[in-house]
């Protein structure tokens, strides 16, 4: 067996996270692997915090109590209400931790460790850590539970009628026959309502879309940054490039939560009763 | 959309592995771990809040304290001076009385010392005129001799000796 030459290994950026094996055809990615670690690292954090909580905070249930306060002041600062807050709130933090977690993990140089699999020309070296967020099917995923659940969660706070009139307006379609004589204006507003309401279901997917490329991108773009410094220079060139792309995911993962407090906001808020209200404060100042 | 799907290897597969990855997530963050921190923290909250308040009336009830303490003090001082304004008024009192008493105990005694002198002097002047008078006769006897023995008119001597 002949030894395989350092010329014959490609090392290379993919778009995509790369099967390091396959579990009765289940693949089983690199990115998956650096999740999985982040959910083991999540759950040593948790039991850590739960087994040492006490009303004399030790460091990290201090370190803890400190994000977490943090958190629920800037989620009372989106949401505007702390009963909004506290019913987001989990999911946001979640989702906050899973993407740090998975965004650092990506940073650590384990890039060495991996396997080698034959390529068309030589073989491919594949690395067992890949940030978990540096694949699409993660930050779509965590983009589908933050859109799909904001909508829930709409449902669950002002009805499925309102929610579903967001999109498809057929209350604006239906003020044409009972507005018409009074305000025959109707006739031009409700048909242009009728197209917002389509509009926002376009955004609803531009959401997922907007979530999803944004962090993998970000995420990506670092991982591919950090690769070409360590080609150009290994030793001390990537060190500045390292803690921006702790920062980066520190801050990419304060977005998409953020993101998500936002979208759950909105979700929850109704329209009509805003529009009412605005009409209503206008009427006011008229007077006045 | 095939190729966005083919260029991303976007895999539905791998995505309901990343949402268990993410349930698993928040079942153990969030119930597991900070939601009973949440807790704790809102009950430290409320103790410390209860603390503030306990100490905000303990703090009334010192400075109410305080007060009836400084008017129950004014009062007392106040009683106390005017019992010390009382006894002193009491004592002069009793003080001149002592005196008046006194002086009239001295006049009194001074009287009767002066009295028990006066009659001691005429006991004395009676005794010391009977002395002379047995002086005088036994002189004159021892003078006069056998001759005016038992002669000597007693009675002559006593008168003489008044007139001196």
């Amino acid at each position: 067996m002949n030894p395989i030459a350092p010329a014959q290994i490609n090392h290379e950026s993919t778009l995509y996270a790369e099967p390091v094996a396959y579990v009765h055809g289940f693949p089983i990615t690199n990115a998956l692997i650096t999740s999985w670690v982040a959910v083991i690292v999540i759950i040593a954090l948790s039991v850590g915090l739960r087994a040492t909580m006490k009303k004399v905070p030790g460091k990290l249930q201090h370190l803890f109590e400190v994000i977490l306060e943090g958190g629920l002041n800037l989620a009372d600062q989106v949401t505007g209400s702390r009963k909004v807050t506290q019913k987001v709130f989990p999911i946001a933090i979640s989702i906050f931790f899973f993407v740090l977690i998975n965004n650092w993990l990506g940073i650590l140089p384990f890039g060495a460790f991996g396997v080698l699999q034959p390529a068309a020309e030589g073989y491919n070296f594949i690395p067992f850590l890949r940030s978990g967020t540096a694949d699409i099917n993660s930050t779509l995923a965590l983009a589908i539970v933050s859109v799909i659940g904001s909508n829930i969660f709409g449902v669950l706070v002002i009805g499925v009628w309102k929610t579903f009139n967001k999109y498809v307006n057929l209350k604006a379609l239906a003020g044409i026959v009972k507005k018409v004589r009074k305000d025959p204006s109707v006739l031009l507003v409700a048909p242009v309502m009728f197209f917002v309401g389509v509009l926002e279901l376009v955004g609803e997917l531009a959401k997922v879309a907007s979530l999803s490329f944004r962090l993998f991108g970000n995420v990506f773009a670092g991982e591919v940054l950090l690769a070409s410094m360590t080609v150009l220079l290994a030793y001390g060139l990537p060190i500045p490039f390292l803690f921006l792309e702790i920062m980066v995911g520190l801050i990419q993962a304060l977005i998409f939560s953020m993101l998500t407090l936002v979208y759950f906001t909105i979700a929850s808020q109704d329209h009509d009763e805003h529009e009412e209200g605005s009409h209503g404060h206008a009427a006011v100042e008229t007077h006045a | 959309m095939d190729s966005l799907i083919s260029t991303f290897h976007i895999d539905w597969k791998l995505m309901v592995a990343q949402l268990i990855n993410f349930a698993v997530v928040i079942i153990v963050l969030w119930i597991f771990a900070l939601k009973p921190l949440k807790k704790l923290m809102d009950e430290r909250g409320a103790t410390i809040a209860g603390g503030l308040d306990n100490a905000k009336l303990q703090e009334e009830l010192l400075a109410k304290q305080k007060e009836d303490y400084d008017a129950a003090l004014a009062e007392a001082r106040a009683k106390a001076a005017a019992m010390m304004k009382e006894t002193k008024k009491e004592v002069e009192t009793v003080r001149a009385d002592l005196m008046q008493k006194a002086q009239a105990d001295v006049t009194t005694a001074i009287e009767s010392g002066k009295k028990q002198l006066e009659s001691e002097k005429q006991k004395m002047v009676e005794e010391a005129k009977k002395e002379i008078v047995a002086l005088v006769m036994s002189a004159t006897e021892k003078v006069l001799g056998d001759v005016a023995v038992g002669k000597v008119d007693t009675k002559l001597v006593e008168e003489s000796i008044k007139n001196i």
